[in-house]
């Protein structure tokens, strides 16, 4: 029984905070957020010099093959700078498909190789996701048909591109025509729901960083803003709101890394956990919106105030790869299951 | 206890809803369900003929007492003419804040001279007002307004800020209240002014909400002059806690009828799309449901019992209700529209009603009295509990 990282997950977290604090003090990140593209090539660059692609790219693909609990260090810092999607998408949730991949396919490895060196940007098409985020910057898309798997290049796919609640996202309704060629994968199911609960956890962690951003603006704007003579946050009523989501925030960081840890391992339960987690801490993000923007008071309902920025991103995550009734049927379906696991003894079941 | 309609309740039904039949068509018929909560700053100029339109009718004002234009008519009455004004969808009134809030308050408190000079431009619905209490550092702190009053050769002239002002880019008219007294604290030393808006010395700054979309604003008045002053100077902060009660009367049902509509719009939608087969939907719809009934008949008894000491702590629980159920009712239509709610069809950020409702109804907990201000005043006015200790 181990929660903790290891030296190299925690180094490697630490230098990415230091990265993107120095990166993407708010005026850059609101700006990166209103353009057209909603996120900046130069910075994505950047991305890719500190490793972020390639960092569970497999060793002889160029990367730095860390698993599952390395990422839930970093999706949260992610979510604390409101990085745009295509991130996490191509660099863990479509990284965990191509490497699960057999060795020796010569497209997993031209892909992978791209993945790492910042040239490829790959979405994956999942009917969880009526809506497929960020097409217009994804060289190639990764979808299944009939258990297959299949990766088409853009140029292959029809698609409208759509904008979002959340300035940094574009979604597009694609359709597709696999062919033969395309195919990645004969046999892709397995692989296919492994996907989606990689990519419930990429947002999970997106999400509670989201809500340790909107928290900590929240705890600052308490302190600062003055009535009655005192700062704000002095009082209960509005102290408490705060104190709420710091216990929503804490409690949802070991469901989190429950759920990394059993994609790592292949453990039978990770749509439970992946679930769970993806519940916990949109519920988390959630909390900090609402809390947020009441502790602001009026000013949290203008476009002005930068915590609008993450309260959408929250808001436009929390139905990602999965909304709240989706994910919660599935908990209640492995709970009540017949062949469910439940008795003290099977806290930590595989 | 009655809780049916007369038959000549009903006859007035019939006559309310023949007049908005005939009447809500034409170059109006685009204003059905239009310019509600998150829509406000929609169709002002075509609301503003409304507006006229529904006084040609004699359907302004309806509440207020026949000797000052309105229309005198009974609680009951006024209960159907909001049910059949929302049913046929007419649009959200631009002149509310005249009609509930600065007619009442002139009739309750001004001198015969200004009921003359200002209710009968409310009534023909030709002048607009709008609110000017709010300030950068008098939010939840209302009683910390620093804008001042001076008295300048005869004249009442205004110096500070207000904001979030809504439609204050719309109106013609302002009630103010600001300083009378200089170096006098909280409530006391404050003065109720009436403000052209139409002057040199008031500036108007639209705020951009999280919507996109303007519909309050900041108000920087620079020496301009108050027309009048209601009550005394020294005396307005009185006036000013008057006119917030009747923020929360008759008006609060039109504000019902709303929701329903909105709630009616929700369900649709989720026996559309099959949202309603969600068990946890299902419950909230539900929960949407049994709360929209209470806050209701809520109201009605509030309005009905004014001899009924109950009413006083009904009236203070109005808005945190409201408020919350309302908020929840924003979050339960994303929820409905599931993963397509963020989407926007129209750049650039033309946002759909439902997403309106929702990214507004964020703001209805913090604006007229934050939750946690209706909480205190709930325990330390409707319970006699312990102030909470205060700075100053």
């Amino acid at each position: 029984m181990d929660f903790t990282f290891n030296e190299d997950q925690l180094a490697f977290r630490e230098a990415i905070s230091r990265f993107l604090a120095a990166e993407l003090p708010p005026e850059v990140l609101r700006k990166n957020w209103e353009t057209e593209d909603g996120c900046s090539r130069e910075l994505h660059r950047k991305m890719v010099e500190q490793g972020l692609t390639g960092l569970s790219v497999p060793e002889a693909q160029g990367g730095l093959e860390m698993d599952d609990t390395a990422w839930v260090l970093l999706t949260p810092l992610l979510g604390y700078y409101a990085i745009a999607d295509s991130v996490v998408d191509t660099a863990y949730t479509a990284t965990g498909l191509l490497s699960a991949l057999p060795e020796g396919d010569h497209r997993r490895e031209e892909l992978l190789t791209g993945i790492a060196g910042g040239d490829v940007g790959v979405a994956v098409a999942h009917q969880v996701n009526p809506l497929v985020v960020d097409m217009d910057l994804a060289d190639v898309v990764l979808v299944e048909f009939e258990g297959e798997i299949h990766a088409l290049n853009q140029e292959a796919v029809s698609y409208e591109c759509n904008t979002s609640i959340d300035s940094s996202r574009r979604l597009g309704r694609i359709s597709v025509q696999p062919a033969p060629e395309s195919r990645l994968l004969e046999n892709g199911r397995d692989i296919w729901a492994e996907t989606l609960n990689r990519g419930a956890v990429g947002v999970a962690g997106q999400a509670l960083g989201l809500a340790q951003r909107m928290l900590d603006m929240s705890v600052e704007y308490a302190s600062q803003r003055q009535q009655f003579g005192k700062p704000v946050g002095s009082f209960q009523a509005v102290k408490h709101h705060l104190a709420d989501v710091a216990e929503k925030i804490e409690f949802a960081k070991p469901v989190l890394y429950r759920a990394a840890h059993a994609l790592a391992n292949n453990e039978r339960g990770s749509d439970l956990y992946s679930s769970h987690a993806k519940l916990a801490c949109c519920e988390a993000a959630w909390l900090a919106a609402r809390h947020g923007i009441q502790v602001y008071g009026a000013m949290g309902y203008t476009w002005e105030a930068d915590l609008q920025i993450f309260m959408k991103r929250a808001w436009a995550l929390d139905s990602y790869w999965g909304d709240r009734a989706f994910h919660k049927s599935r908990v209640a379906e492995a709970v009540l299951a017949d062949d469910a696991l439940i008795g003290p003894q099977h806290t930590f079941e595989e | 206890m009655k809780l049916t309609f007369s038959p000549e309740d009903e006859a007035f039904r019939n006559q309310i809803a023949g007049w908005l039949r005939n009447n809500l068509v034409g170059e109006f018929a685009e204003l059905k369900f239009r310019g509600g909560p998150g829509d406000e700053h929609m169709f002002p100029e075509e609301r503003k003929r409304w507006e006229q339109k529904l006084a040609e009718g004699g359907w302004t004002c309806v509440g207020w007492p026949e000797a000052y234009g309105g229309r005198g008519l009974s609680i009951e009455q006024q209960v159907i003419f909001f049910e059949e004004y929302a049913r046929a969808g007419a649009p959200g009134r631009m002149g509310h804040i005249g009609e509930g809030l600065a007619g009442p308050t002139i009739i309750a408190f001004g001198s015969e001279a200004q009921k003359e000079k200002y209710l009968p431009g409310i009534v023909a619905g030709t002048e607009l007002w709008c609110q000017g209490y709010s300030e950068p550092n008098a939010g939840s702190d209302l009683a910390n307004v620093q804008t001042r009053a001076s008295l300048e050769d005869g004249k009442w002239r205004i110096h500070g800020q207000k904001v979030w002002t809504s439609l204050a880019h719309e109106s013609d008219w302002c009630f103010v209240i600001a300083r009378t007294e200089p170096g006098s604290k909280a409530h006391k030393g404050l003065g109720f002014f009436l403000v052209s808006m139409h002057q040199p010395g008031v500036t108007v700054r639209p705020i951009e909400q999280l919507t996109g979309t303007s519909e309050f604003n900041e108000v920087f008045f620079d020496g301009a002059v108050a027309e009048d002053i209601v009550g005394a100077p020294g005396e307005g902060w009185a006036v000013a806690m008057g006119l917030l009660g009747f923020e929360r009367g008759v008006s609060t049902l039109g504000q019902q009828m709303q929701f329903q509509n909105e709630l009616d719009e929700i369900i649709r939608l989720a026996r559309a799309n099959g949202a309603a087969r969600n068990p946890g939907i299902r419950q909230r719809i539900a929960e949407a449901h049994t709360g929209l009934r209470l806050m209701r008949y809520n109201a009605m008894r509030m309005l009905s019992s004014s001899q009924d000491g109950q009413a006083d702590s009904s009236a203070l629980v109005y808005k945190l209700h409201w408020a919350s159920w309302h908020r929840n009712l924003g979050a339960l239509a994303m929820d409905v529209l599931g993963p397509e709610a963020e989407l926007i069809d129209d750049a650039p950020y033309e946002l759909s009603r439902l997403q309106s409702l929702f990214l507004f109804t964020r703001s209805d907990t913090i604006y007229g009295g934050t939750n946690q201000i209706q909480r205190n005043i709930i325990a330390e006015r409707g319970l006699g509990m312990p102030k909470e200790p205060k700075g100053r």
